[in-house]
Protein backbone atom coordinates (compact mmCIF):
# COMPACT_ATOMS: atom_id res chain seq x y z
CA UNK A 1 0.00 0.00 0.00
CA UNK A 2 1.32 3.73 -0.51
CA UNK A 3 2.29 5.45 2.36
CA UNK A 4 -0.85 7.13 4.15
CA UNK A 5 -1.41 10.85 3.87
CA UNK A 6 -4.70 11.34 5.73
CA UNK A 7 -6.09 9.41 8.89
CA UNK A 8 -8.67 9.81 10.20
CA UNK A 9 -9.37 9.02 14.28
CA UNK A 10 -13.05 8.00 15.03
CA UNK A 11 -13.23 8.52 18.96
CA UNK A 12 -11.20 11.44 21.37
CA UNK A 13 -10.92 8.73 24.61
CA UNK A 14 -7.20 8.28 25.46
CA UNK A 15 -6.82 5.43 22.73
CA UNK A 16 -7.91 7.78 19.77
CA UNK A 17 -5.58 11.19 21.26
CA UNK A 18 -2.76 8.35 22.09
CA UNK A 19 -2.63 7.06 18.56
CA UNK A 20 -2.39 10.46 17.12
CA UNK A 21 0.37 11.78 19.91
CA UNK A 22 1.90 8.34 18.71
CA UNK A 23 1.78 9.76 15.24
CA UNK A 24 3.05 12.86 15.52
CA UNK A 25 6.15 11.82 17.59
CA UNK A 26 6.88 8.97 15.12
CA UNK A 27 7.10 11.78 12.57
CA UNK A 28 3.95 11.53 10.58
CA UNK A 29 3.87 14.74 8.87
CA UNK A 30 0.59 14.79 7.38
CA UNK A 31 -3.67 15.23 7.99
CA UNK A 32 -4.96 13.75 11.05
CA UNK A 33 -8.14 14.24 11.76
CA UNK A 34 -9.70 12.99 15.21
CA UNK A 35 -13.92 13.16 15.44
CA UNK A 36 -14.97 13.12 18.82
CA UNK A 37 -18.88 12.79 19.82
CA UNK A 38 -18.02 15.61 22.59
CA UNK A 39 -16.97 19.12 23.28
CA UNK A 40 -13.08 17.86 23.61
CA UNK A 41 -11.54 14.90 24.70
CA UNK A 42 -11.46 14.25 28.38
CA UNK A 43 -9.96 11.60 30.65
CA UNK A 44 -12.09 9.51 32.31
CA UNK A 45 -10.50 7.61 35.46
CA UNK A 46 -11.56 10.82 37.53
CA UNK A 47 -15.74 10.23 36.44
CA UNK A 48 -16.21 7.78 39.42
CA UNK A 49 -13.84 9.50 41.48
CA UNK A 50 -12.97 13.33 41.53
CA UNK A 51 -15.18 14.34 38.98
CA UNK A 52 -17.88 12.68 40.28
CA UNK A 53 -17.41 14.03 43.87
CA UNK A 54 -17.55 17.41 42.29
CA UNK A 55 -13.42 17.98 43.12
CA UNK A 56 -12.76 18.59 39.35
CA UNK A 57 -14.61 20.46 36.75
CA UNK A 58 -14.91 18.71 33.46
CA UNK A 59 -12.14 21.11 32.01
CA UNK A 60 -9.99 19.81 34.35
CA UNK A 61 -10.26 16.12 32.60
CA UNK A 62 -9.16 17.69 29.03
CA UNK A 63 -6.82 14.93 27.54
CA UNK A 64 -4.34 17.57 26.26
CA UNK A 65 -5.14 21.46 26.34
CA UNK A 66 -6.87 23.36 23.20
CA UNK A 67 -3.54 24.75 21.85
CA UNK A 68 -1.87 21.24 22.22
CA UNK A 69 -3.93 20.09 18.84
CA UNK A 70 -3.23 23.36 17.58
CA UNK A 71 0.20 23.14 18.22
CA UNK A 72 0.17 18.94 16.69
CA UNK A 73 -1.70 19.76 13.36
CA UNK A 74 -4.28 17.72 14.74
CA UNK A 75 -7.72 18.87 13.51
CA UNK A 76 -10.06 18.05 16.16
CA UNK A 77 -13.46 17.88 14.52
CA UNK A 78 -15.78 18.15 17.62
CA UNK A 79 -19.76 16.88 18.68
CA UNK A 80 -19.49 14.86 15.54
CA UNK A 81 -20.21 11.39 15.03
CA UNK A 82 -19.03 9.26 11.97
CA UNK A 83 -21.58 7.19 10.60
CA UNK A 84 -19.70 4.63 8.46
CA UNK A 85 -16.47 3.64 6.86
CA UNK A 86 -16.04 3.41 3.37
CA UNK A 87 -13.28 2.23 3.00
CA UNK A 88 -12.91 1.01 -0.63
CA UNK A 89 -13.55 5.23 -1.37
CA UNK A 90 -10.84 5.70 1.27
CA UNK A 91 -13.51 7.84 3.42
CA UNK A 92 -15.92 8.11 6.60
CA UNK A 93 -18.81 9.16 6.38
CA UNK A 94 -20.27 11.74 9.15
CA UNK A 95 -23.59 12.31 10.54
CA UNK A 96 -24.60 14.69 8.22
CA UNK A 97 -23.50 13.29 5.33
CA UNK A 98 -20.58 14.88 4.49
CA UNK A 99 -17.63 13.19 3.71
CA UNK A 100 -13.70 12.81 5.57
CA UNK A 101 -11.05 11.81 3.28
CA UNK A 102 -9.15 8.90 4.81
CA UNK A 103 -6.70 6.67 3.76
CA UNK A 104 -6.26 4.79 7.55
CA UNK A 105 -8.99 5.07 9.46
CA UNK A 106 -8.34 4.10 13.50
CA UNK A 107 -11.59 3.01 15.69
CA UNK A 108 -11.45 4.15 18.90
CA UNK A 109 -14.85 4.03 19.50
CA UNK A 110 -14.58 2.68 22.41
CA UNK A 111 -17.41 1.08 24.35
CA UNK A 112 -20.83 1.68 26.43
CA UNK A 113 -22.11 0.74 29.83
CA UNK A 114 -23.59 -3.17 29.66
CA UNK A 115 -26.83 -4.06 30.97
CA UNK A 116 -27.34 -6.39 33.24
CA UNK A 117 -29.69 -9.45 32.71
CA UNK A 118 -32.28 -8.08 35.15
CA UNK A 119 -36.31 -7.53 34.76
CA UNK A 120 -37.26 -3.80 34.16
CA UNK A 121 -33.68 -3.32 32.91
CA UNK A 122 -33.96 -2.24 29.15
CA UNK A 123 -31.88 -0.28 27.19
CA UNK A 124 -33.97 2.80 27.99
CA UNK A 125 -33.16 4.26 31.28
CA UNK A 126 -35.23 4.69 34.18
CA UNK A 127 -34.58 8.15 35.71
CA UNK A 128 -33.29 6.91 38.76
CA UNK A 129 -31.14 4.21 36.84
CA UNK A 130 -27.99 5.01 36.10
CA UNK A 131 -25.03 3.88 34.56
CA UNK A 132 -21.20 5.61 34.31
CA UNK A 133 -19.32 5.95 30.81
CA UNK A 134 -19.38 9.25 30.17
CA UNK A 135 -18.99 12.64 31.94
CA UNK A 136 -23.01 13.36 31.07
CA UNK A 137 -23.28 10.23 33.06
CA UNK A 138 -21.57 11.30 35.46
CA UNK A 139 -23.41 14.79 35.60
CA UNK A 140 -27.00 13.08 36.12
CA UNK A 141 -25.34 10.54 38.86
CA UNK A 142 -23.87 13.49 40.89
CA UNK A 143 -27.31 14.81 41.13
CA UNK A 144 -28.62 11.65 42.36
CA UNK A 145 -26.28 11.72 44.90
CA UNK A 146 -27.40 14.05 47.98
CA UNK A 147 -26.83 13.68 51.24
CA UNK A 148 -28.46 10.30 53.02
CA UNK A 149 -30.11 8.85 49.34
CA UNK A 150 -30.24 5.74 49.22
CA UNK A 151 -28.08 4.47 46.24
CA UNK A 152 -28.01 0.67 45.41
CA UNK A 153 -24.82 -0.53 43.45
CA UNK A 154 -25.29 -3.74 40.96
CA UNK A 155 -21.43 -4.67 40.29
CA UNK A 156 -18.63 -4.39 42.85
CA UNK A 157 -15.76 -4.20 40.26
CA UNK A 158 -13.73 -1.00 39.68
CA UNK A 159 -16.70 1.57 38.74
CA UNK A 160 -19.14 0.05 41.19
CA UNK A 161 -16.04 0.33 44.17
CA UNK A 162 -14.70 3.64 43.25
CA UNK A 163 -18.39 5.10 42.92
CA UNK A 164 -19.16 3.56 46.42
CA UNK A 165 -16.35 5.09 47.89
CA UNK A 166 -17.38 8.50 46.37
CA UNK A 167 -21.19 8.51 47.29
CA UNK A 168 -20.37 7.53 50.52
CA UNK A 169 -17.73 10.71 51.05
CA UNK A 170 -21.24 12.70 49.65
CA UNK A 171 -22.94 11.33 52.38
CA UNK A 172 -25.18 8.92 50.61
CA UNK A 173 -26.47 5.41 51.97
CA UNK A 174 -24.59 3.16 49.86
CA UNK A 175 -25.85 -0.55 48.59
CA UNK A 176 -23.18 -2.50 46.72
CA UNK A 177 -24.34 -5.84 45.52
CA UNK A 178 -22.75 -8.58 43.73
CA UNK A 179 -22.89 -12.19 43.07
CA UNK A 180 -19.07 -12.79 42.74
CA UNK A 181 -17.32 -13.30 46.02
CA UNK A 182 -14.91 -11.30 45.71
CA UNK A 183 -14.88 -9.20 42.50
CA UNK A 184 -11.39 -8.67 41.38
CA UNK A 185 -9.84 -11.98 42.65
CA UNK A 186 -8.53 -12.47 38.94
CA UNK A 187 -6.83 -9.06 38.79
CA UNK A 188 -5.43 -8.64 41.97
CA UNK A 189 -5.81 -12.37 44.18
CA UNK A 190 -7.77 -13.45 46.50
CA UNK A 191 -6.76 -12.07 49.59
CA UNK A 192 -6.18 -8.77 48.69
CA UNK A 193 -9.70 -8.98 46.59
CA UNK A 194 -11.01 -10.15 49.86
CA UNK A 195 -9.76 -7.59 52.31
CA UNK A 196 -10.37 -4.75 49.17
CA UNK A 197 -14.28 -6.04 49.15
CA UNK A 198 -14.45 -6.19 52.52
CA UNK A 199 -13.33 -2.39 53.39
CA UNK A 200 -16.54 -1.28 51.97
CA UNK A 201 -18.40 -2.79 54.59
CA UNK A 202 -15.85 -1.26 57.19
CA UNK A 203 -16.00 2.20 56.04
CA UNK A 204 -20.57 2.27 56.43
CA UNK A 205 -21.08 0.61 52.83
CA UNK A 206 -24.14 -2.37 52.82
CA UNK A 207 -22.59 -5.17 50.92
CA UNK A 208 -24.99 -7.85 49.75
CA UNK A 209 -23.80 -11.09 47.86
CA UNK A 210 -26.33 -11.75 45.55
CA UNK A 211 -28.21 -11.35 42.64
CA UNK A 212 -30.76 -9.09 41.24
CA UNK A 213 -33.76 -10.50 40.20
CA UNK A 214 -35.80 -6.96 38.80
CA UNK A 215 -36.19 -3.64 39.53
CA UNK A 216 -38.93 -1.27 39.06
CA UNK A 217 -40.45 2.19 40.12
CA UNK A 218 -41.95 2.64 43.39
CA UNK A 219 -43.35 5.62 45.09
CA UNK A 220 -40.80 7.90 45.09
CA UNK A 221 -38.06 5.78 44.40
CA UNK A 222 -36.96 2.19 42.80
CA UNK A 223 -37.68 -0.90 44.27
CA UNK A 224 -34.74 -3.99 44.31
CA UNK A 225 -35.42 -7.69 44.15
CA UNK A 226 -32.69 -9.60 45.36
CA UNK A 227 -32.40 -13.05 44.65
CA UNK A 228 -33.36 -15.33 47.22
CA UNK A 229 -35.38 -12.02 49.26
CA UNK A 230 -38.94 -12.11 49.61
CA UNK A 231 -39.65 -8.37 49.97
CA UNK A 232 -38.16 -6.00 47.87
CA UNK A 233 -35.36 -3.43 48.73
CA UNK A 234 -36.02 0.57 48.61
CA UNK A 235 -33.19 2.98 46.81
CA UNK A 236 -33.63 6.61 45.73
CA UNK A 237 -31.30 5.81 42.70
CA UNK A 238 -29.38 2.45 40.87
CA UNK A 239 -25.83 2.28 39.24
CA UNK A 240 -25.50 -0.34 37.41
CA UNK A 241 -21.66 -1.20 37.17
CA UNK A 242 -21.29 -4.65 35.35
CA UNK A 243 -18.99 -3.99 33.24
CA UNK A 244 -18.58 -2.38 29.51
CA UNK A 245 -19.88 -3.76 25.86
CA UNK A 246 -17.21 -2.54 23.19
CA UNK A 247 -18.76 -0.23 20.49
CA UNK A 248 -18.46 -1.77 17.09
CA UNK A 249 -21.53 -0.93 14.92
CA UNK A 250 -19.18 0.84 12.54
CA UNK A 251 -16.74 -1.70 12.34
CA UNK A 252 -19.60 -4.61 12.07
CA UNK A 253 -21.47 -2.50 9.42
CA UNK A 254 -18.17 -2.56 7.32
CA UNK A 255 -18.19 -5.80 7.28
CA UNK A 256 -14.77 -5.88 9.62
CA UNK A 257 -14.16 -9.49 11.80
CA UNK A 258 -15.76 -9.44 15.30
CA UNK A 259 -15.94 -10.79 18.57
CA UNK A 260 -16.62 -9.65 21.17
CA UNK A 261 -14.59 -6.88 20.40
CA UNK A 262 -13.36 -5.30 16.85
CA UNK A 263 -10.61 -8.14 16.03
CA UNK A 264 -6.84 -6.77 15.48
CA UNK A 265 -3.77 -8.05 14.64
CA UNK A 266 -0.44 -7.45 16.82
CA UNK A 267 -0.28 -4.32 15.28
CA UNK A 268 -3.98 -3.43 15.75
CA UNK A 269 -5.13 -3.51 12.39
CA UNK A 270 -8.57 -5.15 12.02
CA UNK A 271 -9.27 -8.11 8.94
CA UNK A 272 -9.09 -4.96 6.65
CA UNK A 273 -5.66 -3.56 5.90
CA UNK A 274 -6.83 0.38 6.02
CA UNK A 275 -8.85 0.22 8.81
CA UNK A 276 -7.06 -0.18 12.78
CA UNK A 277 -8.87 -0.28 15.84
CA UNK A 278 -7.17 0.74 19.70
CA UNK A 279 -8.79 0.90 22.94
CA UNK A 280 -11.44 -0.43 24.62
CA UNK A 281 -13.21 -1.06 21.33
CA UNK A 282 -10.41 -3.43 20.13
CA UNK A 283 -9.55 -7.05 21.20
CA UNK A 284 -5.81 -8.11 19.58
CA UNK A 285 -5.12 -11.16 18.34
CA UNK A 286 -1.40 -12.28 19.65
CA UNK A 287 0.29 -15.47 18.12
CA UNK A 288 -2.71 -16.64 17.19
CA UNK A 289 -4.55 -16.59 20.39
CA UNK A 290 -7.35 -13.84 20.35
CA UNK A 291 -6.51 -11.86 23.93
CA UNK A 292 -9.25 -10.82 26.54
CA UNK A 293 -10.05 -6.96 26.21
CA UNK A 294 -7.54 -5.11 28.14
CA UNK A 295 -10.05 -2.09 29.14
CA UNK A 296 -7.79 -0.12 31.16
CA UNK A 297 -6.14 3.14 30.60
CA UNK A 298 -3.07 2.19 29.93
CA UNK A 299 -3.61 -0.33 27.66
CA UNK A 300 -5.19 1.74 25.50
CA UNK A 301 -2.16 4.01 25.00
CA UNK A 302 -0.51 0.86 23.97
CA UNK A 303 -2.52 0.30 21.78
CA UNK A 304 -2.65 3.76 20.02
CA UNK A 305 1.40 3.63 20.39
CA UNK A 306 1.55 0.09 18.17
CA UNK A 307 -1.17 1.07 15.70
CA UNK A 308 1.26 4.65 14.86
CA UNK A 309 3.76 2.07 14.35
CA UNK A 310 1.95 0.06 11.94
CA UNK A 311 0.95 3.08 9.82
CA UNK A 312 4.33 4.74 10.03
CA UNK A 313 5.82 0.98 8.99
CA UNK A 314 7.98 1.41 12.18
CA UNK A 315 9.20 -1.32 14.69
CA UNK A 316 6.58 -2.16 16.97
CA UNK A 317 7.23 -0.17 20.44
CA UNK A 318 8.36 -2.56 23.33
CA UNK A 319 5.88 -4.31 25.56
CA UNK A 320 5.47 -3.95 28.88
CA UNK A 321 3.84 -5.56 31.98
CA UNK A 322 -0.25 -4.56 31.94
CA UNK A 323 -0.64 -1.88 34.89
CA UNK A 324 -3.84 -0.14 36.15
CA UNK A 325 -4.96 1.15 39.32
CA UNK A 326 -8.08 2.09 41.86
CA UNK A 327 -8.78 4.50 43.84
CA UNK A 328 -10.92 4.20 46.82
CA UNK A 329 -11.51 4.43 50.53
CA UNK A 330 -8.87 6.64 50.37
CA UNK A 331 -6.41 4.02 49.53
CA UNK A 332 -4.18 3.56 45.78
CA UNK A 333 -4.29 0.51 44.81
CA UNK A 334 -1.68 -0.73 41.59
CA UNK A 335 -1.69 -4.22 40.07
CA UNK A 336 0.48 -5.07 37.10
CA UNK A 337 1.14 -7.90 34.81
CA UNK A 338 -1.19 -11.36 35.61
CA UNK A 339 -1.08 -12.02 39.36
CA UNK A 340 -3.40 -15.14 38.29
CA UNK A 341 -0.65 -16.76 36.53
CA UNK A 342 1.65 -17.33 39.99
CA UNK A 343 2.15 -20.45 41.66
CA UNK A 344 3.58 -18.76 44.90
CA UNK A 345 3.31 -15.26 46.62
CA UNK A 346 5.36 -13.35 48.38
CA UNK A 347 3.76 -10.59 50.52
CA UNK A 348 5.99 -7.47 51.43
CA UNK A 349 3.86 -5.95 55.36
CA UNK A 350 1.05 -7.56 55.66
CA UNK A 351 -2.29 -7.42 53.69
CA UNK A 352 -4.99 -5.17 55.59
CA UNK A 353 -2.65 -2.74 57.02
CA UNK A 354 -1.28 -0.88 54.02
CA UNK A 355 1.72 0.56 52.70
CA UNK A 356 1.68 -3.65 51.64
CA UNK A 357 2.58 -5.36 48.08
CA UNK A 358 2.39 -8.65 46.80
CA UNK A 359 4.12 -10.33 44.27
CA UNK A 360 3.24 -13.01 42.48
CA UNK A 361 5.81 -15.40 41.27
CA UNK A 362 6.51 -18.66 38.57
CA UNK A 363 9.12 -20.07 37.70
CA UNK A 364 11.32 -17.80 39.91
CA UNK A 365 10.47 -14.52 38.52
CA UNK A 366 7.77 -12.03 39.13
CA UNK A 367 4.35 -12.19 36.86
CA UNK A 368 2.26 -9.78 38.94
CA UNK A 369 1.88 -7.70 41.19
CA UNK A 370 -0.53 -5.61 43.78
CA UNK A 371 0.87 -2.80 45.87
CA UNK A 372 -1.64 -0.82 48.37
CA UNK A 373 -0.50 2.78 49.44
CA UNK A 374 3.13 2.02 47.94
CA UNK A 375 3.53 2.93 44.21
CA UNK A 376 7.80 2.27 43.96
CA UNK A 377 6.56 -1.27 44.61
CA UNK A 378 4.29 -1.33 41.99
CA UNK A 379 6.69 0.09 39.57
CA UNK A 380 9.53 -2.38 40.56
CA UNK A 381 7.36 -5.20 40.12
CA UNK A 382 7.10 -4.27 36.60
CA UNK A 383 10.89 -3.86 35.70
CA UNK A 384 11.17 -7.26 37.38
CA UNK A 385 8.49 -8.39 35.12
CA UNK A 386 9.49 -6.77 31.58
CA UNK A 387 13.46 -7.54 32.12
CA UNK A 388 11.82 -11.10 33.22
CA UNK A 389 14.61 -10.81 35.87
CA UNK A 390 15.20 -13.98 38.48
CA UNK A 391 14.68 -13.10 42.18
CA UNK A 392 15.07 -14.69 45.32
CA UNK A 393 12.03 -15.67 47.43
CA UNK A 394 13.77 -14.16 50.83
CA UNK A 395 15.11 -11.43 49.44
CA UNK A 396 11.83 -10.31 48.01
CA UNK A 397 9.60 -11.12 51.16
CA UNK A 398 12.13 -9.44 53.10
CA UNK A 399 10.72 -5.86 54.30
CA UNK A 400 13.98 -4.26 54.43
CA UNK A 401 15.26 -5.08 51.22
CA UNK A 402 15.37 -2.07 48.43
CA UNK A 403 13.36 -3.33 46.09
CA UNK A 404 16.05 -1.35 43.26
CA UNK A 405 18.95 -3.66 44.68
CA UNK A 406 16.71 -6.55 43.07
CA UNK A 407 16.71 -4.82 39.50
CA UNK A 408 19.96 -4.53 39.85
CA UNK A 409 20.96 -7.83 40.75
CA UNK B 1 15.24 35.97 35.98
CA UNK B 2 15.67 36.43 39.69
CA UNK B 3 19.38 35.06 40.80
CA UNK B 4 18.43 33.28 44.10
CA UNK B 5 21.58 32.38 46.32
CA UNK B 6 21.85 28.37 46.82
CA UNK B 7 20.70 26.57 49.80
CA UNK B 8 22.51 23.74 51.55
CA UNK B 9 19.38 21.57 50.90
CA UNK B 10 21.14 17.86 52.01
CA UNK B 11 24.03 15.90 52.03
CA UNK B 12 24.63 13.66 48.63
CA UNK B 13 24.27 10.57 50.81
CA UNK B 14 20.63 11.77 52.32
CA UNK B 15 19.08 10.77 48.45
CA UNK B 16 19.48 7.34 47.55
CA UNK B 17 19.80 6.66 43.71
CA UNK B 18 16.95 6.08 42.16
CA UNK B 19 14.40 8.22 44.41
CA UNK B 20 14.32 11.99 46.08
CA UNK B 21 13.52 14.06 49.11
CA UNK B 22 11.20 17.03 49.44
CA UNK B 23 12.30 19.93 49.81
CA UNK B 24 10.06 22.62 52.11
CA UNK B 25 8.72 25.70 50.47
CA UNK B 26 9.24 27.51 53.90
CA UNK B 27 13.40 26.64 53.27
CA UNK B 28 13.27 27.03 49.37
CA UNK B 29 10.99 30.37 48.70
CA UNK B 30 9.48 29.28 45.90
CA UNK B 31 5.63 28.88 45.40
CA UNK B 32 5.60 24.91 45.52
CA UNK B 33 8.36 22.63 47.44
CA UNK B 34 11.09 21.81 45.19
CA UNK B 35 11.94 17.77 44.55
CA UNK B 36 15.53 16.80 44.91
CA UNK B 37 15.88 13.66 42.38
CA UNK B 38 18.85 11.65 42.27
CA UNK B 39 19.68 9.44 38.95
CA UNK B 40 20.64 6.23 39.16
CA UNK B 41 23.82 7.46 37.52
CA UNK B 42 24.15 9.18 40.44
CA UNK B 43 23.54 12.55 39.33
CA UNK B 44 20.67 15.39 41.70
CA UNK B 45 18.25 16.84 39.65
CA UNK B 46 15.58 19.49 41.33
CA UNK B 47 11.90 19.77 40.32
CA UNK B 48 8.61 21.80 41.49
CA UNK B 49 7.74 19.17 43.65
CA UNK B 50 4.23 18.61 43.28
CA UNK B 51 3.15 16.91 39.93
CA UNK B 52 0.81 18.92 37.15
CA UNK B 53 -1.79 16.50 37.23
CA UNK B 54 -2.82 16.14 40.69
CA UNK B 55 -1.74 16.29 44.40
CA UNK B 56 1.24 13.57 44.05
CA UNK B 57 4.96 14.39 45.52
CA UNK B 58 7.34 13.60 42.63
CA UNK B 59 10.13 13.00 45.54
CA UNK B 60 8.00 9.76 45.96
CA UNK B 61 8.50 8.90 42.48
CA UNK B 62 10.47 6.28 40.52
CA UNK B 63 14.03 7.92 39.46
CA UNK B 64 15.18 6.43 36.48
CA UNK B 65 16.84 7.29 33.12
CA UNK B 66 16.65 10.77 33.26
CA UNK B 67 13.06 10.80 34.60
CA UNK B 68 11.17 10.63 37.73
CA UNK B 69 7.58 8.91 37.26
CA UNK B 70 4.97 10.01 39.60
CA UNK B 71 3.47 7.73 42.18
CA UNK B 72 0.17 8.30 41.16
CA UNK B 73 -0.52 7.84 37.86
CA UNK B 74 3.19 7.20 36.05
CA UNK B 75 3.02 10.74 34.51
CA UNK B 76 7.18 11.04 33.38
CA UNK B 77 9.00 14.51 34.19
CA UNK B 78 12.38 14.86 32.16
CA UNK B 79 14.79 15.33 35.44
CA UNK B 80 16.53 18.23 33.44
CA UNK B 81 14.04 20.19 31.86
CA UNK B 82 10.90 19.58 33.66
CA UNK B 83 9.43 18.79 30.21
CA UNK B 84 6.16 16.12 30.76
CA UNK B 85 6.60 12.83 28.77
CA UNK B 86 3.58 10.94 29.43
CA UNK B 87 0.07 11.57 29.43
CA UNK B 88 -2.29 11.75 32.25
CA UNK B 89 -0.41 15.61 33.07
CA UNK B 90 -0.10 17.61 30.28
CA UNK B 91 1.73 20.44 32.04
CA UNK B 92 5.84 21.16 32.25
CA UNK B 93 7.07 20.97 35.44
CA UNK B 94 9.43 23.77 36.68
CA UNK B 95 13.08 22.21 36.96
CA UNK B 96 15.67 24.49 39.01
CA UNK B 97 19.83 24.38 39.26
CA UNK B 98 21.60 22.27 41.76
CA UNK B 99 25.07 21.75 42.42
CA UNK B 100 27.33 19.29 44.03
CA UNK B 101 29.74 21.16 46.55
CA UNK B 102 31.95 18.17 48.54
CA UNK B 103 29.23 16.12 49.37
CA UNK B 104 27.14 18.42 49.88
CA UNK B 105 23.25 19.25 47.60
CA UNK B 106 23.51 22.95 46.97
CA UNK B 107 19.70 24.20 45.62
CA UNK B 108 19.44 27.30 43.33
CA UNK B 109 15.70 28.32 43.11
CA UNK B 110 14.46 29.50 40.07
CA UNK B 111 17.75 29.39 38.15
CA UNK B 112 17.70 27.33 34.97
CA UNK B 113 19.94 24.32 35.04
Amino acid sequence: MDSPRRIVIVGGGIAGVSTAAALRAGGFLDDITLVDAGEFPYDRPPLSKEYLAGTYEIEKLALQPASWYDDHRIRLVNRTEVTAIRSGEAAVELADGSRLAADRVVLATGGHAARPLIAGVGDALDSLVHVLRTAADADRLRKALVPGARLMIVGGGLIGAEVASTALELGCEVTLVDPASPPLAHAVGTPVACWLHELHAERGVTVLRSGVESISAAVGGMQALLSGEKEPRYFDAVLLAVGMVPSTGLAEAAGLEIDRGIVVDEGQTTSTSAVLAVGDTARRRVGGVLQPRAEHWEAAQHDGARAAATILDLPAPETSASWFWTDRHGLHVEAVGRIADAVETVTRGRIGDPAFSVFGLAGGRVVGAVAVNEPNAARAARRLIDRRLPVETSRLADAGTDLRRLLRG
Amino acid sequence: MTISTGIRVAALDDVAEGEGIAISKAITGTADNIAILRDEDGSVWALDDTCTHETASLADGWVEDGHVECPLHSSKFCLKSGEVQGLPATKNTCPHRVELRDSDIWLFPNETP
